[in-house]
């Protein structure tokens, strides 16, 4: 299927799911049918000309543009191996403690579950505590206490359980 | 103090417009994007370009506090907000205000008064600058009768506490608005349980001026011309052009002078613009609103003025003042644009993201495309579609139509449908050609034959 012909949302995802680090994506609904996979070994074809098992809808209505990954999974760089990333919400300053003089939330090397406060994201005075999405064990703390972090910068390294 | 480091807290072609002149006046630039954004030509243009938050402009683009945050802390000490998103939020000048950065446009409070049409329509009155003729509340048909003879026919009857269309009334002569008044005031009595009317003079056909101002906050405002924008489709605009040449130069200079007299009653800081009703036939021009930012349709101002406007903007902010006087801005030959949208006229110009597969962007003398697309580049779905403003200018309106025309022709865009075609079939319709449209022509005249042709 050539690339034009596909409709603009799917393209979309596409291009989201090239850099969301993501290794395989398999949508289904309905009759129609989506894996995009970057592996090599895979039984299907590569990502971007497997055809849908039937022709998706011509219009598909423009709110259903995919979500973004989550923002976790979109930084893969630099990463120790086997570890994810617990990335930024949202632009903002990095706060490793919870008020000033404080010990910090989390250390390298400890143990946290799912849901654990990791780290506060400050905009203007309002703090947003970022919580860890899996559970495991801290490898490493990736961002400077007080610096700026941009939205989806990966701020902890967790090998997960 | 001039501005060192400015945050440009919008996107599309509009962020990398704000990022050239930036640099030609040798000011580093920081781009605000969403993580839709993140490939987009303003951030690789950019000294840098900051990720705000997800691709949802509420948050991303429209949230003031995480706008001003990040320019605060990537050391900027300007912030140029663009046009749309919070360019007209008094809140985004206040909290740059208190953190020490120079915003690129109005004060907060003139962003305000200005914002509230009554308030504005007032301090319009107030400096002297011609409103809509129209009449205090009317209570009987001899009041409506009476009105309508001293304002002149035709008038627009309206429910004084009506909306929606309900209690309207278009009268033409005496009788029809003594018989209108009776008709429209039970109408509104009965759907709102309050007959009292009011009434406007309406204007069946009448043309969308507006005057390009620049003011130093001191009380000193010039204007670099007026600007024609009365191809509408739905309230938006699709072509603008400058100068109005449907307008005498003597009602002209009127025109400038009550811009100014309303922008300077203000103390009116930054770039703006006041728009106006034009009645062609009375030869008379009636205040609107004040937009109170830069706008899409300023390249013809500057294509006409030489003036780049933006560059202009930056310096003020930065306490520079005005560059020049009045006598300095000289305005020749005539300038139009077109504002390109990926927008599928087959589907009532439904928006149409998606990537462009070809992008052969044309040139010549007098042309100038201000674009942030190429090929390659994604339309994402999440803003508005536009791609583009194409604007060509000539020694007349004529030579300006023949080589707008001409680039249209050599534009090819694939990948995604534009509004280029209609675009096409605007600026060689005769009416066009002959300057005798208004504001619902396309509507009226265009539109209902467009597209039918050629099937």
């Amino acid at each position: 299927m050539a690339d034009s012909a596909l409709p603009e949302n799917l393209r979309y995802l596409i291009e989201e799911f090239n850099r969301s680090g993501l290794r395989e994506l398999h949508i289904r609904r309905g009759d129609f049918e989506l894996l995009l996979s970057h592996t090599d070994h895979a039984p299907s074809a590569p990502a971007a000309s497997r055809r849908p098992a039937s022709p998706p809808p011509q219009q598909a209505p423009q709110a259903q543009a995919p979500a973004a990954p989550p923002p976790a999974e979109q930084i893969a760089d630099g990463l120790p191996e086997g570890t994810v990333a617990i990335a930024a919400p949202n632009l903002g300053t990095f706060y490793r403690s919870p008020k000033p003089g404080a010990a910090p939330y989390v250390e390298v090397g400890q143990r946290i579950e799912q849901g654990a406060e990791l780290c506060l994201i400050e905009v203007m005075k309002l703090f947003t505590t970022v919580r860890s999405e899996v559970s495991g064990t801290v490898e490493a703390v990736l961002v400077e206490d007080t610096a700026m972090v941009e939205a989806g910068q990966a701020l902890f390294a967790v090998r997960a359980d | 103090m001039a501005i060192k480091r400015l945050f440009v807290a919008n996107r599309g072609e509009i962020a990398l417009r704000v990022v050239k002149a930036a640099q030609a006046l040798n000011i580093e630039t920081v781009v605000a994007v969403s993580d839709a954004d993140r490939e987009s030509a303003a951030a690789k243009m950019a000294d840098r370009a900051v990720v705000l938050g997800p691709a949802s402009a509420a948050k991303s683009y429209l949230d003031p506090r995480l706008v001003v945050h990040a320019a605060r802390e990537s050391g900027c000490d300007g912030l140029h907000p663009g046009y749309g998103f919070l360019s007209e939020r008094a809140i985004l000048p206040r909290l740059c205000e208190d953190h020490g950065i120079a915003f690129v446009g109005p004060r907060p409070d003139v962003i305000e008064a200005l914002g509230d049409k009554l308030q504005a329509r007032a301090m319009a009155s107030a400096a002297g600058v011609p409103l809509v003729p129209g009449s205090e509340n009317i209570a009987s048909g001899a009041d409506a009768r009476r009105e309508g003879d001293r304002i002149g026919y035709p008038v627009l009857l309206k429910a004084a506490a009506g909306g929606g269309g309900r209690g309207m009334v278009i009268a033409n002569n005496g009788d029809e608005a003594e018989a209108g008044f009776q008709r429209a005031s039970a109408e509104a009595e009965a759907a709102f349980g309050d007959g009292t009317m009011f009434m406007e003079r309406f204007v069946p056909e009448a043309r969308h001026v507006e005057v390009q101002l620049m003011g130093d906050g001191q009380g000193k405002v010039l204007h670099f011309g007026e600007r024609d924008c009365s191809v509408q489709r739905r309230y938006q605009k699709l072509i603008e052009e400058a100068p109005c040449a449907a307008m005498s130069d003597e009602l002209r200079a009127k025109l400038h002078k009550s811009a100014i007299d309303l922008a300077a009653s203000v103390n009116y800081r930054n770039a703006g613009t006041a728009e106006f009703l034009f009645d062609v036939q009375r030869q008379e021009f009636y205040f609107i609103e004040v937009n109170a930012r830069i706008q899409v349709e300023h390249p013809v101002s500057e294509m006409i003025s030489s003036f780049d406007l933006v560059q202009e903007q930056i310096r003020i902010a930065g306490g520079a003042g005005l560059s020049v006087g009045q006598d300095d801005v000289v305005l020749s030959g005539h300038a139009i644009e077109c504002r390109i949208n990926a927008e599928d006229a087959a589907r009532d110009f439904a928006p149409s993201p998606g990537r462009i597969t070809r992008w052969d962007a044309p040139t010549g003398e007098g042309i100038r495309l201000d674009s942030h697309m190429a090929e390659g580049a994604m339309i994402p779905p999440f803003y508005d579609s536009m791609v583009g403003k194409l604007i060509a200018h000539g020694k007349d309106r004529a030579e300006a139509i023949d080589r707008l025309v001409g680039a249209i022709d050599d534009f090819v865009i694939e990948g995604v449908p534009t509004t280029l075609g209609l675009q096409r079939a605007i600026a060689t319709h005769p009416d066009f050609v002959a300057n005798t449209i208004h504001t619902r022509w396309l509507e009226q005249v265009v539109l209902p034959q467009f597209g039918k042709d050629a099937a």
